[in-house]
């Protein structure tokens, strides 16, 4: 059997707040490991410490003490500029909303990362009709974001995310702005690129859809991970 | 490149409101900055036209000290070949002799001292053009030799009206002994400066000459030049050095009058001021509209760092938008400041009658168009529109990724 690589592993990771002249300690030692292909799920109440967790992974915040590697690259420690381009070639996000720029067309705002990476124009825009495709948004790239719905807007989203074919794709509540079928469709289409491509997905939510379809949880509870033992008290 | 031009132009449209008001403040003040230097141009010509048409003339030729001393023995230094030289000289349209001294002037009813300057009656008419300014009587009538031609205001003094009689007393050069004739007031003009109206009296100069003992001499050769001499900076001409010999000085009316120097410094530092004021508008009103365009965007601008925007992308955004709101409010301004000009250009404006550094304004004043308020003005603006949107590019550039998604949801 062969053995899946690590693609993000934080050693004591720790991120404190401060809010009110008040300490908060959002992140307290955690070490986390996820392997390629995953498709897991942080979960936890709200405050709990899942999109600091995220953002700290993905190298948007910098922890204050503890190591993050993803791909097997220490991005604790890089500068602004090396993130930046970190992140534009191995991390695909979405967000839980306003995700799109609205003056720019689908077309546009998935092949920005494109361009951030100097893909030629006609490469371009054959890769975002493919994976317009692949998100069944066909025949909708010259569309504003005000024209979409909810739901076809965070599939642009995932689009964006996916069209550079990032390492992961790390989602922050993508399912929160969103009604139940609506987002019930978007995680079965992320479960089937899943399986399709082999992309790592990482979710932060405490949506029971998305713990229902992830393969791994992760429950975080005041910014450390517990026992699965401990989930029902979560 | 193109892209974020896109982007940037696409972006100053999502609050039109705001994208307008920013961009007619801009827009206005260029257009202001564009008629204050059309009319200060339109001064500058004014005041230039009204010195150099008037006695004044482009420039004068005296023996060197006379200026300074009035002393009456101070005639031109070889004066015929001057006369010559002028009459050769490519430059020169026309020229008029003059002599000067003080007199006592005297009616049955008054006294007064005044400026009495002999001229050439037909050479003296396209110089100072005297004969315009005549309101009541004659501009010396041929053959009569014992005409005086004065002021409105000096003729109120000596109560005297066309044809009364005048008492004029010189004192002649070097021996000093006083000259006395009679003459007939035969023109009263008017131009509406009271030291001209009231102390200056003219007579024919080869009577003065003959009142004064100066022989053929002249105290004063007042010049005007050809057209298209650039008379603002007549002072350049080598023609002043050229007469300024055999101990003669010639100075242009900008060395007569030296303080319109200031007055164009004056009206150059307005100008200035208009612009610093104009820009300082443009910067508080950029800063404002962009810094305020970041802040209901803050969640974007996380975004688009979180996804692989460099720092210096979006600096590169926000000061692209504020180069787009400079594009649009300039080329606004351009219009606006074209129209408003042109306007006033075509139906002048009236401060007739207003004194300025002792020449009265007696014309309309019609802003001058140039093509550099249209050019070098609006490039100016647009560049530190360009200049101003570094500081909320950099406020933008040092967004940190995890705080702006956290600010603004």
């Amino acid at each position: 059997m062969s053995e899946k690589k690590l693609i993000i592993k934080t050693e004591n990771l720790k991120k404190d707040y401060k809010e009110d002249g008040v300490v908060v300690h959002a992140i307290r030692g955690i070490d986390l490991t996820v392997e390629e292909g995953e498709f897991s799920a942080i979960v936890g109440p709200s405050g709990c410490g899942k999109t600091t967790l995220l953002n700290l992974i993905s190298g948007l915040d910098t922890p204050d003490e503890g190591k993050v590697w993803l791909s097997g690259k220490l991005i604790s420690d890089m500068s602004g500029k090396e993130l930046s381009d970190f992140r534009r070639d191995n991390i695909g996000f979405i967000f839980q909303a306003y995700n799109l720029i609205p003056v720019l067309t689908v077309e546009e705002n998935i092949e920005y990362i494109m361009l951030l990476q100097g893909v030629p124009k006609e490469e371009r825009h054959k890769r975002v009709l493919e994976i317009l495709d692949a998100v069944k948004l066909s025949g909708l790239e010259n569309r504003r974001p005000t024209q979409l719905s909810g739901g076809q807007q965070q599939r642009v989203a995932i689009a964006r995310a996916m069209v550079s074919n990032p390492k992961i794709i790390l989602a922050d509540e993508p399912t929160a702005n969103l009604d139940s079928k609506t987002g019930s469709e978007l995680l079965d289409m992320m479960a089937e690129l899943n399986e399709k491509t082999g992309m790592t997905f990482l979710f932060s939510t405490h949506d029971k859809m998305v713990m229902e379809r992830a393969k791994r949880v992760i429950v975080l509870k005041d910014g450390q991970i517990i026992d699965k033992s401990e989930i029902d008290i979560v | 490149m193109l892209f974020y031009l896109k982007l940037a132009w696409r972006n100053i449209f999502r609050n039109k409101r705001r994208t307008i008001i920013s961009g007619l403040a801009i827009a206005i003040g260029l257009a202001a900055l564009i008629y204050t230097d059309a009319l200060y141009k339109g001064m500058e010509i004014n005041i230039i036209d009204n010195i150099t048409k008037s006695f004044i003339a482009d420039g004068q030729i005296h023996r060197k000290g006379f200026r300074e001393k009035q002393e009456t023995e101070l005639t031109i230094n070889n004066l015929d070949k001057v006369v010559k030289k002028l009459e050769n000289d490519p430059l020169v349209k026309r020229f008029s002799l003059r002599t000067y001294s003080f007199s006592m002037i005297s009616s049955s009813n008054n006294v007064s001292s005044v400026m009495l300057i002999g001229v050439n009656p037909e050479k003296e008419k396209s110089i100072s053009q005297i004969d315009d300014a005549i309101i009541k009587g004659d501009y010396f009538k041929e053959g009569k030799e014992n005409q005086i031609i004065i002021g409105k205001k000096l003729a109120e003094i000596l109560e005297v009206e066309i044809g009364d009689r005048i008492v004029v007393t010189v004192a002649q050069a070097h021996s000093s002994e006083l000259s006395q004739e009679l003459f007939r007031v035969g023109g009263i003009y008017y131009f509406n400066n009271p030291q001209l109206d009231k102390g200056m009296a003219f007579i024919k100069i080869n009577k003065a000459r003959k009142m004064l003992n100066i022989g053929n001499g002249a105290h004063e050769i007042a010049i005007k030049l050809i057209k298209g001499v650039d008379r603002k900076h007549i002072d350049n001409l080598s023609f002043w050095k050229k007469y300024s010999v055999d101990d003669n000085e010639a100075l242009s009316w900008m060395g007569l009058f030296p303080q319109m120097k200031m007055v164009f410094e004056m009206t150059g530092l307005g100008t200035a001021i208009v612009g610093l004021i104009l820009f300082a508008i443009v910067a508080l009103v950029i800063v404002n509209s962009l810094f305020m365009s970041i802040y209901e965007r803050m969640f974007e601008f996380g975004v688009l760092r979180a996804i692989g925007t460099r720092p210096f992308g979006a600096f590169k955004m926000i000061v692209l938008e504020s180069g787009a709101l400079g594009i649009l409010s300039v080329s606004i301004g351009i219009v606006l400041g074209f129209l408003v000009t042109y306007i006033f250009s075509k139906i002048g404006i009236d401060y007739t009658g207003i004194e300025m550094m002792g020449v009265t304004i007696k014309n309309l004043i019609y802003p001058v168009l140039t093509v550099e308020q249209f050019v070098i003005y609006p490039i100016v603006v647009f560049l530190i529109t360009l200049l101003i949107g570094i500081y909320p590019g950099i406020y933008a550039a040092k967004l940190k990724p995890a705080e702006a998604l956290r600010k603004s949801l």
